[in-house]
């Protein structure tokens, strides 16, 4: 008879993470059919959730690094299966104990992270030099807000635009915020989704150490992974601060009518609801809301909006891995903008930034499709 | 050895009591400490029951009910409400703490909910320590 | 007073007990309490070997006081008070310790179980001292039955109890009895139809001389108790005076304006005077006032002027009068899962996704297309799909499983390939086909041609990507036993809704006084041993109200609870617990604050001594009005202060 079971340690390590409801799937093959992959190239959920309870997975398959964690099936599955937690845990046992190959592109990136606090592989003296020229304070005793702004936008020069328009935004308001000190180092949230446990660890704890130390109450994030880490995962290692997505605070802003846009902005946008504020974080309104409010702006949606969203196909990890043409949800995406007469899409995430920014260049739509975060378009509604 | 709190239970027979039935049904696993009594319905609970209780060396009593409109009795734990006002108000005079007397809605078919409520309650009475009026009224006895 | 002798027996309950308390030494630990003569441990107290030993201890050892140490007192608490009663001792002079349900099984098992084991049979061995005898009482009963909801399970509780010679009420809140199975054409697994047998049962229903049925009605309000239950019926206005209509239907015929048809699932129309279906009972029709123009516009009238019978009746006014019933049967079914709730399935966006319940009216030969099987736009279907689960076994909606609609999606399959020749698609998780000829009736449908595929659906969508997809519906789903992702193009979707408990559910459980269970569903008194029975004495669940299930054990089940309503009524007294409470005039004050808290208005106030008293037919024993007595004149029997005391101190020894 054939045994099952090689490693029986990295069996129980995925049969634990997966919990109570990893034994509960039925192997009704909805994620299966949910998932995104599926519209691209087989992806069988339900298969690794089945190989996962009977200690069977193929830690060598290509399989282990395709989930983007986008939720999709998590928030269907009539059981209450933690599928991303299972996907994670097999990537876990691949990366801390060698039983399968990580990819490349990931293996720099997760060095990166570990060696120098970001993926890129860039200074960490230089991660403030994107606000150089904008008068932008560092973060002191007194200060209320800390902007957090996400290494991509840090360091990648089409990307810095979603942080100097948030920050352009603040000044003009005076806001009283800053930005925190080269120190700080990247959240944590997709290289732990990517297998490396040990890593985040060591990243929040840095992070939390530097805001307690710091004093920080209040955290704006403009990325969603961010976002969704220090909500949801930094508590439980201590890391206690409120946190407020960019466009939730936008929307605040605009509520209490602080912030005004008076200039029109005659476009036709459709908004695109990342993952982890969507589908994750259930925020779907605010973003609406703010460029409901910008004049001039008509707002259009995609077929799949709200909790049906498609992923961008960044989560996970799989920002820095590639993703062949023909199978990148984004292009997808720019399809379905352009068939619904879009001329903008807007973004809340500077992973679905570089994704659409990537699929708008490749798929030549660069003159008839303008890849915008919110905040630039908020931006550009106050003339500034 | 460490503080065991001994908590007298009174449940009414219709739902809380059954819901106790139905978490050993279910196998569900509490803290020993709740000593259960059964009462017909937990308006019928006497304040003087809940007093001699403490008076006689528990350090905590616990009081269940059907919820809110499934009283067996119709509105008999309305009225288990409006005494337990009351008694908290003596017991503040009396200078026994809040969380030693509490009152929770059990269903019968809330198996999972009475565990929680006992595992609950014998934490908070462990974190008060023993109740002063039992340790005096056993030092009397003595 | 005689002297106090107790015996007391420790349960093994086979290993349930034993296997983690030790009996023998608890039974040991018992000996030494006072008053105990004997105290044993037996391996089934209950057996009747066990129910034997308790006797023969009364009369060889004249022991007068009995301590039951084994499982709930709600499971066998009558058991062992009956050995008391057999034995000639009074059956309250017992008392239980639970050391099963809430010891042994509750607690993680240590050396902690037996102490507190010991401590349960002492504060039951303290508080039986103390157990004085009760005066049983007998009460008489009201031999009429009170049945709600007149669909199938009903109907067949009001045959059984009026076949005996019984008056039985019928209250149904529709304008027609029959409930879900008159929406049906056939019905699974015989595929007979269910007309040809639901028909004449309404007919019989209507015609026996022992049934009344009042349609259109509801309860509103319910007093008294067992045996003597006083219910008070709101019915509303007809608008047609059912004396004088001879249910002609040229009204409805007349009438101008219309309504979608609730009894075709919305996928019809109706007049706004009509009866819900042809062969409705009573076949008389009702003014439906948010549809009809004179009751909107003030101006109509048509069918007043066509009855010539004289019929209808605009002044008519809502009535509401009381019966009194011994025992009241509740029927009152399901209601069917909102598809519209799964977005992903597209009910409501895509005209050509069905509920089943549409498609059993489209089957049935009296539906809007006169049972032809076709799509929105009239063709005939080439592919069907069959999505099981469609609100059931499901986290999001409901956890169970709604046990009729693999079934029902089998009888689809059959029903299709009769009428077309359509190409079946079934999407199923589990095929559940457990009842008396149904894995026959799964087989004959697999020999028929249909397509299984095991697999959750994901999604049906109307985006093509493929020229053989266009103008379809396209149902996207993982064959899981192939591991292949499928787009199944098909003309025509229905889903196989989950069967819910109705909607007001939780307003009627509270007005009868009886519970529901976790997923909303009428609760019985027990899973097991008593599926009809409620926890509230003399009123009985019977159908779907208890949990989905198919026809024939709907009926079952219905006539389950008329013999047990028949088993009181023949024996036309029941006894009554003699746990009441009592009133001691010599310690009453003539405060009268009881007279208020007591929620059956047992207690009066007696003018002419000045002090309260009880009527202790009424008295239901619940204890408010001793606990509330500031003069500590009223005792609850079988729960006095005297023995509940004794057992706190017996807890906390
Ligand atoms: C689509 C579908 C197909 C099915 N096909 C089959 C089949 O082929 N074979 C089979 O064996 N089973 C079948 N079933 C199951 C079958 O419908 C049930 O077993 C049966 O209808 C249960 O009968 P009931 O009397 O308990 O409930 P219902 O039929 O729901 O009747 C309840 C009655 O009570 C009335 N009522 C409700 N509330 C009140 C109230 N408060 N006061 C007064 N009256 C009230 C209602 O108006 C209704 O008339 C099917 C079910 C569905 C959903
Ligand atoms: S949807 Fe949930 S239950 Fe179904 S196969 Fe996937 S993980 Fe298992
Ligand atoms: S989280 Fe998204 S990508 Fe991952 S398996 Fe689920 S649906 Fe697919
Ligand atoms: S009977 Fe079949 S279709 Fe209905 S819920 Fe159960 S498994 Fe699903
Ligand atoms: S015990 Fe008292 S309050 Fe309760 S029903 Fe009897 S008389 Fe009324
Ligand atoms: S019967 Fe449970 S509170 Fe009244």
């Amino acid at each position: 008879m054939e045994v099952l079971s090689p490693y029986k340690e990295a069996a129980d390590v995925i049969l634990e993470a997966g919990g109570e409801p990893l034994k509960l799937c039925y192997q009704c093959g909805l994620c299966t059919g949910i998932c995104p992959w599926n519209m691209v190239r087989s992806f069988l959920v339900r298969r690794i959730m089945h190989e996962a309870q009977l200690g069977a997975t193929n830690f060598g398959s290509e399989d282990v690094w395709t989930c983007v964690t986008c939720r999709a099936c998590v928030q269907r599955c009539p059981r209450g299966v933690e599928i991303i937690d299972v996907m994670r845990a097999v990537r876990r046992a691949v990366a801390s104990l060698g039983l399968g190959i990580v990819p490349d592109a990931l293996r720099i990136s997760a060095k990166n992270i570990a060696g120098v606090g970001n993926p890129l592989g860039e200074a960490p003296e230089k991660r403030n030099d994107w606000a150089k020229d904008l008068k932008v304070k560092n973060f002191a005793s007194g200060t209320e807000i800390l902007y957090f702004p996400c290494c991509v936008p840090s360091y990648d020069a089409d990307v810095k635009t979603v942080a100097r328009s948030s920050v352009t935004i603040f000044n003009k308001l005076k806001i009283n915020y800053g930005l925190i000190g080269t120190e700080v180092k990247c959240c944590g949230e997709s290289i732990r989704k990517a297998g490396h446990e040990d890593t985040f660890q060591s990243l929040a704890k840095n992070n939390i150490n530097l805001f307690a130390s710091n004093g920080v109450k209040t955290v704006v994030a403009a990325s969603p992974h961010c976002y969704h880490t220090f909500k949801n995962e930094y508590p439980e290692l201590g890391g206690k601060f409120e946190v407020i997505h960019i466009t939730q605070y936008l929307a605040s802003l605009i509520e209490q009518g602080k912030l005004k846009l008076s200039k029109e902005v005659n476009k036709k946008v459709i908004y695109s609801d990342p993952c982890y504020l969507g589908r994750h974080n259930s925020v779907y309104d605010e973003p609406r809301k703010v460029l409901q409010s910008i004049p001039g702006l008509e707002l259009l949606e995609f077929p799949d909006a709200r909790e049906e969203g498609l992923c961008c196909g960044g989560g996970g990890g799989r920002i820095w891995m590639d993703t062949p043409k023909g199978e990148r949800f984004s292009d997808i995406r720019v399809e379905q903008a352009a068939a619904k007469g879009a001329d903008v899409i807007a973004l809340a995430c500077p992973y679905c930034f570089l994704n659409y920014r990537d699929s708008v260049l490749s798929m030549g739509k660069a003159e008839t499709m303008q890849v915008r975060d919110v905040g630039e378009l908020v931006a550009e509604a106050m003339s500034i | 050895m460490s503080f065991e709190p001994k908590i007298v239970g009174f449940l009414c027979n219709w739902c809380s009591y059954a819901g106790a039935d139905l978490a050993g049904i279910s196998r569900l696993k509490c803290a020993p400490n709740v000593h259960i009594i059964r009462m017909m319905c937990s308006g019928g609970i006497s304040p003087f029951f809940i007093l001699k209780a403490l008076e006689a060396g528990a350090d905590g009593v616990l009081i269940c009910g059907c919820n809110l409109g499934d009283c067996h009795y119709r509105e008999g734990n309305y009225k288990t409400i409006r005494r337990m006002t009351l008694l908290k108000k003596v017991l503040g005079q009396l200078g026994i703490e809040q969380e030693r007397v509490q009152l929770h809605w059990v269903c019968a078919s809330c198996g999972d909910e009475f565990v929680d409520v006992v595992n609950r309650m014998t934490a908070d009475i462990k974190e008060l320590g023993p109740s002063r009026l039992g340790v005096k009224s056993r030092d009397l006895t003595r | 007073m005689e002297k106090v002798k107790i015996g007391v027996y420790v349960c093994h309950c086979g290993t349930n007990i034993a296997g983690t308390v030790d009996v023998e030494e608890v039974a040991k630990y018992a000996e030494t309490l006072p008053y105990v003569v004997v105290a044993r441990h037996y391996p089934y107290t209950c057996s009747d070997p066990g129910q034997e030993l308790i006797k023969k201890d009364i009369k060889e050892l004249g022991v007068n006081r009995i301590v039951v140490a084994s499982c709930s007192p709600r499971l066998h608490e009558k058991t062992f008070q009956g050995v008391l009663r057999e034995a000639g001792l009074n059956p309250y002079l017992f008392q239980m310790a639970n050391i099963r349900e809430q010891c042994s099984w509750l607690h993680e098992p240590g050396p902690e179980l037996t102490e507190k084991a010991k401590r349960m049979v002492g504060a039951a061995v303290n508080r039986v001292a103390r157990h004085v005898p009760l005066e049983i009482r007998a009460v008489p009963i009201f031999p009429a039955t009170l049945v709600v909801g007149g669909g199938i399970a009903g109907m067949q509780a009001a045959l059984e109890i009026a076949n005996s010679n019984h008056m039985v009420y019928i209250v149904e809140r529709e304008p027609s009895i029959g409930g879900h199975m008159a929406q049906f054409d056939k019905t699974f697994p015989t595929l007979d139809c269910a007309a040809c047998i639901l028909t004449p049962r309404m007919t019989e229903v209507s015609r026996h001389p022992f049934i009344r049925i009042l349609t259109y009605s509801e309860v509103v309000a319910i007093s008294g108790y067992v045996g003597n239950f006083k219910v008070k019926i709101r019915r509303k206005p007809r608008y047609v005076d059912e004396g004088k209509c001879i249910g002609c239907l040229v009204c409805q015929e007349k009438c101008p304006w219309t309504a979608l048809s609730e009894f075709n699932a919305g996928t019809g129309k109706r007049k706004a005077i009509y009866t819900p279906f042809a062969q409705a009972v009573p076949n008389i029709p009702v003014i439906d006032t948010e549809h009809c123009a004179y009751f909107l516009k003030g101006k109509c009238r048509a069918c007043e002027k066509f009855c010539d019978a004289n019929a209808i009746n605009f002044e008519q006014s809502e009535l509401v009068f009381e019966l009194e019933v011994g025992n009241i049967i509740m029927a009152t079914g399901f209601d069917t899962f909102e598809a519209s709730s799964v977005p992903q399935y597209g009910y409501g966006r895509y005209p050509n996704v069905f509920t089943s319940i549409e498609f059993e009216r489209l089957c049935s030969p009296t539906g809007p297309t006169e049972g032809h099987i076709i799509l929105a736009d009239g063709r005939q279907p080439e592919s069907v799909a069959i999505v099981h689960c469609v609100g059931s076994r499901d986290k999001n909606y409901n956890e169970y499983c709604s046990r009729v609609c693999c079934m029902h999606a089998l009888k689809y399959s059959h029903l299709i390939k009769e009428k077309t020749n359509a190409e079946i698609y079934q999407m199923y998780i589990d095929m559940r086909c457990f009842g008396k000829g149904y894995e026959e009736f799964y087989n004959r449908i697999s020999n028929e041609g249909v397509n299984f595929i095991r697999g959750k659906v994901a999604k049906v969508t109307d985006e093509a990507i493929a020229e053989e997809e266009k103008g379809k519906l396209i149902v996207l789903v993982e064959d899981t036993l192939l591991g292949t992702m499928l787009r199944v193009p098909v003309d025509m979707v229905i889903l196989c809704i989950a069967l819910e408990p109705r909607k007001d559910a939780n307003e009627v459980a509270q007005l009868f006084h009886i519970g529901r269970s976790a997923d909303g569903f009428f609760l019985e008194r027990h899973p097991k041993l008593d599926p009809v029975a409620t926890m509230s004495e003399g009123i009985l669940i019977a159908g779907c109200c208890q949990g989905p299930k198919d026809i024939p054990d709907s009926v079952a089940q219905a006539s389950a609870a008329a013999a047990r309503a028949l088993a009181m009524i023949a024996r036309g007294k029941i006894e009554v617990a003699a746990v009441t409470a009592s009133i001691d005039e010599t310690k009453c004050s003539g405060c009268r604050i009881c007279n208020l808290l007591c929620p059956y208005d047992a207690i009066f106030f007696d003018e002419e001594t000045k002090v309260s008293r009880i009527n202790e037919v009424l008295c239901q024993g619940c204890g408010v009005c001793a606990a509330a007595c500031p003069s500590g004149a009223i005792t609850h029997n079988y729960f006095t202060a005297d023995e509940i005391e004794a057992e706190i101190e017996g807890v906390l020894a």
